[in-house]
């Protein structure tokens, strides 16, 4: 979510209640030993537990998107500045100590999804922009593997048409394929009157552009756009005139081919923290019902 | 010397009139030559040649124009005349749409009859390759070129039977074809939709458009019946047969409600009897957002907020509210009556525009009820116009000046003056009304419809504004150097009042306060449109407009900055339909938005257009809907030009054929589209998005915001920015 200056009256009430709750703290702090047992440590972990599990419940609210129970952007925000508040009023509920066993594992695992969750914060908050700016052919993220098939199809077709028909199916093995410069000194030979002129191309093509758009995974000269643009240029220089229709064609799906790959990236990027994120914050919602549980009970 | 002339044909000896030709003397004694070109109403002009016949000659005659000689002996079926006219039958199927519209209609298409018949199958002969097109800019008569086999037969209809001299031959040799006036598209042209050319036409190249659903309720009439009405004096009543059920008479009692404001139809109203009152219902305040969706934050404010900080300083002129009829109401009590003669409900019938008011029933009112094709006869047809036009200036031409604010100190007198000298101007959808560049020679008032404002930069044109019914233009141009600064173009159906130069001039002379006032708006909007030229070189606002999201009413767009790609708006609306989402989170880009594949609910919804059991209609509240009895048939889907409708597949029991008692699953398909969630206060996608990245918006608002990212105005009234 973009922290714009629409977050200004949640980011105000959080600091008042923040500075509420630290001027109590102050008096208290003063006055007694602060610690989770005493009345207004009590309150303290109470409010913060209950941040905690209203902030655990926007997993819920997502998981039953069309309920009219407030809109989703709202819990939204109150997940974020709610959560903020929390790791603040836990720390006042146990006076600035992590304790031993439990609660120390508790604090512990606090820490990592707090520092998770302010991860996923900038990356929700930084990373839209980035895909906007760097990745104009984004596509659905579900649908990277069919445009990528599309593009193939589509370049086969240009060198095909360029060149003759593909012999797609003897292709050299990706394994087997030389790396940019080695593999366009195979292929860079004079081109006398009896040697097939558009050869460089398919050569070119056959062993490096599409075990490129093949294998998304892996790295390859012509993801770098500065290398790219020199490697066609070599074959720019090795075929005639006539096939630079095809090249520019074949240049602009390797363009494309190198936002799917970046798209891919920021889209892992944007979502891979939820992993750790999530799974955590239950594991510690279940941690602190114990805590609570043993806290009131023993 | 004798009046009669005999000869042999087929063997027999007939005797006929003198300057009687073959084709008629045959006919005449029961002997049937086929031909394509030639109709008895109409001068034979033989360029088809089908009606070859066998005269003894070195070549073979066209029966049609040849005329009858003494002892001549004529041969209509020998071996080589039928071998001649199935060879020329084949040529003309070469380039034959087979088969064309008529033959899929009415299975009457006579070139296709004749190759039938002639045992003529698949023509040995090569097709064109370039094609000749269709033209669907009339609203009544459908244009394929390709199906047209140039017998003008439409030519002499228009010409000769009707004298309406529209249709002629365009183009020569190999792309010849029909021209309407100067080769314009016949919507564009003087066409006054008598049909006469559509009855003459041997094939299907042109032919009736029959409105969908052309049954209204109440009384339907007959073709005579309603050629008695003075209104209809002129029309074609092959045309009024061929849509019976377009128009229908209905009678109202006092007090009963014709049609209500912001309602979508399709149709206008003529009063035959009786009066009627036309008003706005809704009060005239602005809405706040006290109970409306948005944030507590949001609602607090609205709660907080000062009403007067939503009074706009261009509303302190305006006296006159304009809407869709021949009247405009007052601001303070917006209330008219209309009599017999008037129309209303123009916009609502020509461009599905909503109802602007309510409209109830003073008297006892009989009213016509007509769908667009028999409105744009009747508005093409001269007398119902004069009619209309003499209305205008005695009733309405007043009003219509004085609700411009800057006209509002205009005297009586003035406009007495002006009252016979204006000129009222009709525009089809993309005509131009004024050039950037030519001289400028007169001042327009729009009095129906939309006029779009461009300029012309290097790297294409830039849409300045769009002037609706109260707006004006020319006055740049006027109170400039002479020359037009920007092109006027009318959007859809467009009515103006045309206000020559030397009147305006007088005007400006006669009353400095007038001059002063339209001096000052000149200023403004040149400084606005410098603005709008300005930010627009970083919007490219061109690719929004070609898209026609002009046309939309609500676009779903996504602000990309915010969104994260969680895809919980297309959860959500799978989540509230049934598990088949209405959106795709996918489509044209527009500067940091994305709009959503999802309905846009047009103004002009071609959706709508041709369902074949009406179940895709819009409700008043704007969206489209398809109803269950949808047959899947598909044509909406096809129809949307955004991709927005599609078809679903779901599981249906039916009855087993083997077994008719067992019930069987069976797969069908349901066309969808976004219904905007409407139970809900807002769509479910919306609702859903957590990013505050989902938006559904009304463009024009949307264009406004981007256009004038600065000061962020609405573009509506008379007083926003344009230049001419």
């Amino acid at each position: 979510m973009l922290i714009d200056r629409t977050h200004r009256p949640w980011a105000m009430a959080s600091a008042a209640i923040l500075a509420l709750a630290v001027a109590a703290y102050i008096p208290y702090a003063l006055g007694t030993r602060p610690g989770g047992g005493t009345i207004p440590g009590l309150a303290y972990g109470t409010v913060g537990f209950a941040f905690m599990a209203f902030v655990t419940l926007l997993a819920l609210r997502k998981k039953f998107p069309i309920w009219r129970i407030g809109r989703t952007q709202t819990w939204m925000r109150g997940h974020l500045w709610l959560g903020a508040l929390s790791l603040p009023l836990i720390l006042l509920h146990a006076g600035f100590l992590f304790g031993h066993g439990l609660t120390a594992i508790m604090m512990w695992l606090f820490a990592v999804v707090y520092a998770s969750g302010l991860f996923g914060a900038w990356l929700q908050h930084t990373m839209p922009r980035r895909l906007l700016r760097e990745v104009p052919m984004e596509t659905i993220y579900e649908q990277l593997a069919h445009v990528r098939e599309q593009l193939l199809d589509e370049a086969d077709n240009v060198v095909a048409d360029a060149c003759g028909k593909l012999e797609v199916t003897i292709a050299v093995p990706v394994a087997a394929s030389p790396t940019g410069a080695e593999a366009l000194a195979t292929v860079m030979r004079p081109v006398g009157s009896d040697v097939d002129d558009t050869a460089p191309l398919r050569e070119f093509y056959l062993k490096e552009m599409r075990p490129f758009v093949q294998a998304p995974n892996r790295p390859h000269p012509l993801g770098d756009p500065v290398t790219a643009s020199g490697m066609f240029a070599k074959v720019r220089a090795l075929v005639p005139a006539s096939l630079e229709p095809a090249i520019v064609d074949l240049e602009s799906i390797c363009e494309e081919e190198r936002q799917l790959r970046r798209q891919g990236r920021l889209h892992g990027l944007l979502h891979a923290w939820l992993i750790v994120h999530v799974p955590l914050s239950f594991a510690l919602m279940v941690l602190a019902v114990a805590h609570i549980f043993m806290a009131l009970r023993f | 010397m004798s009046d009669q002339v005999t000869l042999s044909i087929d063997g027999r000896d007939v005797t006929v009139p003198k300057g009687t030709t073959i084709f008629d003397a045959a006919r005449l004694n029961g002997i049937p030559i086929p031909t394509l070109c030639h109709q008895q109403n109409q001068t034979p002009v033989g360029v088809c040649r089908v009606c070859v016949v066998d005269v003894g000659a070195r070549v073979y005659a066209a029966a049609c124009i040849r005329e009858c000689e003494p002892g001549m002996k004529v041969k209509t079926d020998a071996p080589g005349v039928v071998q001649a006219r199935n060879t020329l039958v084949e040529m003309l199927m070469a380039d034959h749409p087979s088969p064309c519209a008529r033959q899929q209609q009415s299975g009457d298409c006579e070139l296709e009859t004749m190759a039938k018949a002639g045992g003529v199958a698949e023509p040995r002969f090569a097709r064109r390759l370039s094609p000749r097109g269709r033209d669907d800019s009339s609203l009544s008569i459908a244009v394929d070129h390709e199906a047209c086999i140039l017998c003008d037969r439409c030519i002499r209809g228009c010409d000769d039977v009707k004298k309406n001299m529209v249709i002629g031959r365009s183009g020569r040799g190999y792309t010849a074809h029909v021209g309407f006036d100067l080769d314009l598209p016949m919507g564009s042209s003087t066409c006054v939709s008598c049909g006469e050319c559509m009855v003459s036409c041997p094939t299907g190249a042109l032919t009736n458009k029959r409105v969908v659903d052309a049954n209204l309720a109440g009384e339907k009439l007959d073709a005579e019946w309603i050629l008695q009405l003075p209104v209809f004096k002129g029309v074609s009543g092959t045309f009024l047969e061929l849509n019976q059920g377009a128009v229908v008479k209905r009678s109202i009692a006092p007090g009963e409600v014709i049609c209500r404001e912001g309602e979508f139809g399709s149709t206008a109203f003529y009063i035959l009897e009786g009066t009627v009152e036309i008003l706005i219902n809704t009060p005239i305040a602005h809405v706040q957002q006290e109970d409306g969706a948005g944030s507590w934050f949001s609602r607090i404010r609205s709660k907080l907020s000062d009403r007067q900080q939503h009074t706009r300083t261009e509303e302190s002129g305006r006296r006159y509210i304009p809407i869709d009829a021949p009247v405009d109401l007052p601001y303070d009590k917006p209330i008219a009556e209309l009599a017999a003669g008037d129309l209303f409900g123009e916009m609502t019938c020509m461009s599905f525009h909503p109802r602007s008011a309510t409209v109830r029933a003073k008297t006892d009112v009989v009213v016509l009820e007509m769908l667009r094709n028999v409105l744009d006869i009747l508005q093409k047809n001269k007398t119902f116009r004069a009619e209309l036009d003499r209305k205008y200036r005695q009733r309405a031409l007043e009003t219509h000046i004085k609700s411009v604010p800057v006209f509002s100190s205009m005297p009586a007198d003035f406009i007495a003056y002006l009252r016979d000298r204006v000129e009222l101007i009709r525009y089809s959808p993309g005509e131009v009304i004024v050039r950037q560049g030519d001289a400028a020679d007169a001042f327009y008032l729009v009095r129906l419809g939309f006029v779009k404002v461009s300029e012309r930069h290097p790297g294409g044109d830039v849409v300045l504004n769009y002037l609706g019914r109260g707006s004006y233009f020319g006055e740049m141009g006027l109170l400039g150097g002479g020359i037009r600064t920007a092109t006027c173009t009318a959007l859809d159906h467009v009515d103006v009042v045309r206000i020559a130069g030397g009147d305006f001039n007088l005007m400006l002379s006669r009353f400095p306060a007038i001059r002063a006032g339209l001096e000052q708006v000149a200023r403004d909007r040149a400084d606005m449109n410098r603005r709008r030229v300005a930010s627009t070189e970083h919007v490219p606002i061109t690719d929004f407009l070609n898209q026609g999201l002009m046309e939309a009413q609500s676009l779903l767009l996504l602000d990309l900055e915010k969104c994260t790609r969680c895809d919980q708006c297309v959860r959500a609306c799978a989540d509230a339909h049934d598990g088949v989402t209405r959106l795709v989170r996918e489509g044209l880009r527009f500067d940091k938005y994305l709009v959503a594949t999802s309905c846009r609910s047009c103004r002009d919804p071609l959706c709508m257009v041709g369902c074949p059991v009406g179940s895709i209609r819009r409700r008043n509240s704007m969206e489209i809907i398809i109803e269950d009895w949808c047959i899947g048939c598909g044509l909406c889907a096809r129809n949307c030009p955004y991709g927005n409708l599609n078809l679903h597949p779901f599981t249906v029991q039916v009855p087993d054929p083997a077994q008719p008692a067992r019930m069987i699953a069976t797969t069908k398909k349901k066309a969808t589209g976004c219904d905007l969630c409407m139970e809900h206060a807002e769509p479910s996608c919306v609702y859903a998005c957590p990013h505050d990245a989902a938006h559904r918006v009304e463009p024009l608002t949307f264009f406004a915001g981007m256009l004038e990212a600065k000061d962020q105005k609405p573009t509506s009234g008379s007083t926003a920015g344009t230049s001419k």
